[in-house]
């Protein structure tokens, strides 16, 4: 009995030690939460296609949590949901927004009329017609369910003109409304009566490339091709998305010919893949950033000469190489060279003698620094051993505490850090780079920044409707945020994904979006 | 015996409410909450006073349990945060993988477990003794994970015999079920088959040594019948119990074996829920361990009183 005892005792233990806060953190699902995979260019009206058919296996890390684009968060629902939905218009190759459902758009004179014609030949995957109404019900919702509320702020009303046109009525002048509305699946439109009756969370209905067929949490989604495309014929048959959390056992399959196609490649592994005849590799640089920021509400982080000093204290060619090996590009700026809004502007690079002189300066010794990171996200793990070294040389400590990401998110809302590194993933227009993060009013700037010039370029850029104006004003504000290491910057990471030698037609898009509607099978 | 039944049925439930109560307090004591992490980075007070609300954990804790408990006497455990399924149809969903894994790592255990242990404890000393030893030490002491990856490199990379993950249902498909099953079931039941070897050996040492043996071999009884009828017979009880436990464990979710194999079942289910702050799925999965728990007590104590008649009239 005794031993029984101790065995219902020791449950309860685990019990505690998997939901202690100090615990590293699950394998599975590394990049849910701060994805927001926007989506792909894709181009996919080409009838002389070959219809070869097939059903492609892909490999994603973790389980969707749900298939409802508009309330999920999960990187790996939305590699899924790109497929079967569509936005108003979407991100091309080179990052410029481009016609999706809508077919064209014009602005009037005061820039606050959006009018956007919609395409008259798409139905839903039910069969029923896609028009105007089905826009405005799944922004409306869009808004109320929140996740992507806050890039609908600039939108006071929708106006139903007829069933193939919608007009958006501004509170305010929004120069990239485009790279609002259609940047990745979680702007879905979806249908107006599949809203209402709220069933898009069990059984999704989009005007994409494939239909849903089947959901088995923890294994798989399938789903297959949707005849009436309005993009034109799709070649397979189908996708099923297979879940292996495990990065090894996810190459060995790709490898072993079990999946077709695999959502990420270990940074370790990319250099060993490249060249080899059996698995292709896919990697571009990528439109993400990682960072570290320090909380300007606690002394002596408040001082912009301590916050300097660690920027030269550290060197993200180090830190980048740990983290990423080959598989990412160091940058002093958020912004990747990929761009057109990048700024070349480095003015840190590793000066450790120039690190101790503005600590003397500032009268700071001993200083001890709280960074916090998550093992979810392995690489801020890596990122901040490289940051305790170097930061050891100019006689600062790290302690670093590593966290689970939800008590992580809960230290970040309370404020309680001295400095954290994470990364903002899928963000297209500056906007999405600066304002949330560094104004001193925005929904994100977590770490207490405040700069009222800042504040001003920002807000002046928001509106700019010139684009040469508009850039000159985002690298005034690149400057500014560098220069007062408001975010201390490291790397733009490539996007890394591999598959077999007989899968055509794959494209590896910059913002990470993953769609296969013009993928075929070449067997 | 009925009594007994009834006294242990009983105890079992009171045990099941008493775990309710400490699981509920303590993933509600965990920094870090569903909503919070739901929203991630991008946070926004108002929107989170809505969806708290939304999920009624803006109501104090203790009528939050009770009202739990209340739905959950009912058979309704709630709806998860995070993909509001109901946690019943998910956890249901994920039991068959659980309980197929368990069960064929238990038996790769016994399979492996009891000529080990027996032969090292009638051999004691001699050289298959320390052999069985080393197996056991070795098996408990190396994570099982790298069994698994082990397993992966020679049977799905180099041989390729064997895919490398993923569950089918043998009702399904049983050659494909099978051979998805061979990998994870070996990886969990060489540190099963570990652990219970050393038990099965210290049961059968103590059972030979014992008075009533010494006195069958004086009495001059063959070595064959004594071993039979008065060493295994006293042995049994311990390895019985300490095989239910390990099946308990392993229905509780393998959740490394799961991840490295893809495996849909509750440890992953539940290492998920702990993660996103999902409290009813964590709840829910709990419950079930431990209710899977009590009841493999049951019939092991069942079992026991059957073996052996002593345990009943105490």
């Amino acid at each position: 009995m005794r031993l029984r005892l101790l065995a219902l005792l020791s449950l309860t233990a685990l019990i505690a030690v998997a939901c202690d806060p100090g615990d590293p953190i699950d394998p599975e699902d590394p990049t849910a939460e701060v994805e927001e995979t926007p989506p792909v260019d894709e181009e996919p009206d080409d009838p002389a296609e070959p219809t070869a058919g097939g059903t492609l296996v892909a490999a994603i890390g973790g389980d969707p949590d749900q298939l409802d684009p508009h309330t999920t968060t999960s990187s790996f629902a939305f590699t899924v949901l790109e497929n079967i939905y569509d936005t108003l218009v979407q991100p091309a190759s080179d990052l410029t927004m481009e016609p999706a459902l809508a077919e064209s758009w014009e602005v009037s004179d005061d820039l606050l009329t959006w009018t956007f014609n919609l395409r008259q030949d798409v139905s839903f995957h039910d069969g029923t017609e896609f028009t105007a109404e089905d826009v405005v019900a799944s922004f409306e919702r869009i808004a109320e369910e929140g996740e992507n509320a806050f890039r609908l702020d600039a939108i006071e009303e929708y106006v139903i003109v007829d069933d193939h046109t919608v007009q958006f009525e501004l509170n305010r002048v929004a120069p990239n409304l485009l790279e609002q509305i259609g940047p990745f699946a979680g702007l879905a439109i979806a249908p107006a009566a599949a809203i209402e009756a709220g069933t898009l969370a069990d059984e999704p209905v989009g005007t994409g490339a494939f239909q849903f067929v089947s959901f088995t949490p923890g294994d798989s989604v399938e789903i297959e091709r949707n005849p009436d495309y309005w993009g034109g014929e799709v070649p397979l048959d189908g996708i099923r998305f297979q879940v292996i959390p495990d990065e090894g056992v996810k190459l060995t399959s790709l490898e072993t010919g079990e999946v077709d196609w695999i959502d990420s490649v270990p940074p370790e592994q990319v250099d060993g893949l490249a060249g080899r005849d059996d698995v292709v590799l896919g990697q571009v640089a990528g439109n993400d950033y990682w960072y570290m920021a320090l909380n300007n509400d606690r002394e002596p982080f408040d001082d912009e000469r301590v916050r300097r000093a660690i920027a030269f204290a550290l060197d993200i060619d180090v830190i980048t190489e740990a983290a990423k090996f080959d598989a990412a590009t160091p940058n002093e700026t958020a912004i990747p060279e990929t761009s057109f809004w990048y700024h070349d502007y480095a003015p840190f690079g590793h000066d450790p003698a120039q690190a101790e002189t503005l600590l003397e300066e500032a009268g700071v010794s001993d200083l001890t620094i709280d960074l916090m990171v998550s093992g979810e996200f392995p690489e801020t793990v890596t990122a901040a051993q490289i940051i305790e070294s170097q930061l050891g040389a100019v006689g600062i400590t790290v302690e670093i505490r590593d966290e689970d990401f939800s008590t992580w998110l809960a230290d970040q809302g309370e404020g309680e850090f001295d400095a954290f590194a994470l990364g903002w993933l899928g963000n297209i227009d500056p906007d999405d780079f600066y304002y949330a993060q560094h104004h001193s009013e925005g929904a994100f700037n977590f770490h207490g920044f405040s700069d009222a010039e800042l504040d001003t370029l920002l807000d002046d850029a928001r509106v700019e409707t010139d684009e040469d104006t508009r850039k000159e004003l985002y690298d005034a504000a690149a400057e500014r945020i560098v220069d007062q290491a408001s975010y201390i910057y490291f790397y733009n990471p490539d996007i890394v994904t591999a598959w077999a030698p007989d899968v055509q037609g794959y494209e590896v898009a910059p913002h990470g979006q993953r769609r296969f509607n013009n993928v075929s099978l070449d067997r | 015996m009925a009594g007994y039944v009834a006294k242990r049925v009983a105890q079992s439930l009171l045990a099941l409410l008493g775990v309710s109560v400490v699981v509920f307090a303590l993933i509600h004591l965990v920094p870090g909450d569903p909503v919070r992490t739901a929203l991630g980075t991008r946070f926004d007070q108002e929107l989170y006073e809505v969806l708290r609300a939304r999920a009624g954990l803006d109501q104090p804790l203790v009528v939050q349990y009770f009202d739990w408990l209340f739905r959950a006497l009912q058979g309704d455990l709630g709806v998860s945060f995070r993909t509001g399924q109901p946690v019943t149809e998910a956890l249901m969903q994920r039991l068959p993988a659980t309980a197929l894994l368990a069960v064929s790592a238990v038996l790769v255990g016994l399979v492996i477990a009891l000529p080990a242990g027996i032969i090292s404890a009638v051999r004691q000393g001699k050289v298959s003794d320390y052999v069985a030893n080393a197996f056991s030490q070795i098996g408990v002491s190396i994570p099982d994970f790298w069994y698994g990856i082990l397993l992966i490199l020679l049977f799905a990379q180099t041989l390729r015999w064997l895919p490398p993950f993923g569950y089918t249902s043998l009702l399904e498909d049983p050659v494909d079920g099978l051979q998805r099953l061979i990998m994870p079931a070996l990886t969990t039941g060489v540190v099963t088959g570990a652990i219970l070897t050393r038990f099965v050996r210290s049961s059968v040492l103590e059972a030979m040594n014992s008075e009533h043996v010494r006195f069958a071999r004086a009495k001059g009884l063959p070595q064959r019948h004594v071993f039979r009828h008065h060493v295994l017979r006293n042995a049994w009880n311990p390895i019985v119990t300490i095989t239910g436990l390990q099946l308990g464990t392993l229905l509780g979710g393998i959740v490394v074996v799961e991840v490295v194999f893809a495996w849909p079942g509750i440890g992953r289910l539940a290492l998920t829920a702990v993660e996103r702050r999902d409290y009813p799925v964590l709840q829910g999965a709990v419950l079930l361990i431990a209710a899977a728990f009590l009841i493999i007590n049951l019939v092991v104590d069942l079992l026991y009183a059957k073996l052996d008649p002593r345990i009943r009239s105490s």
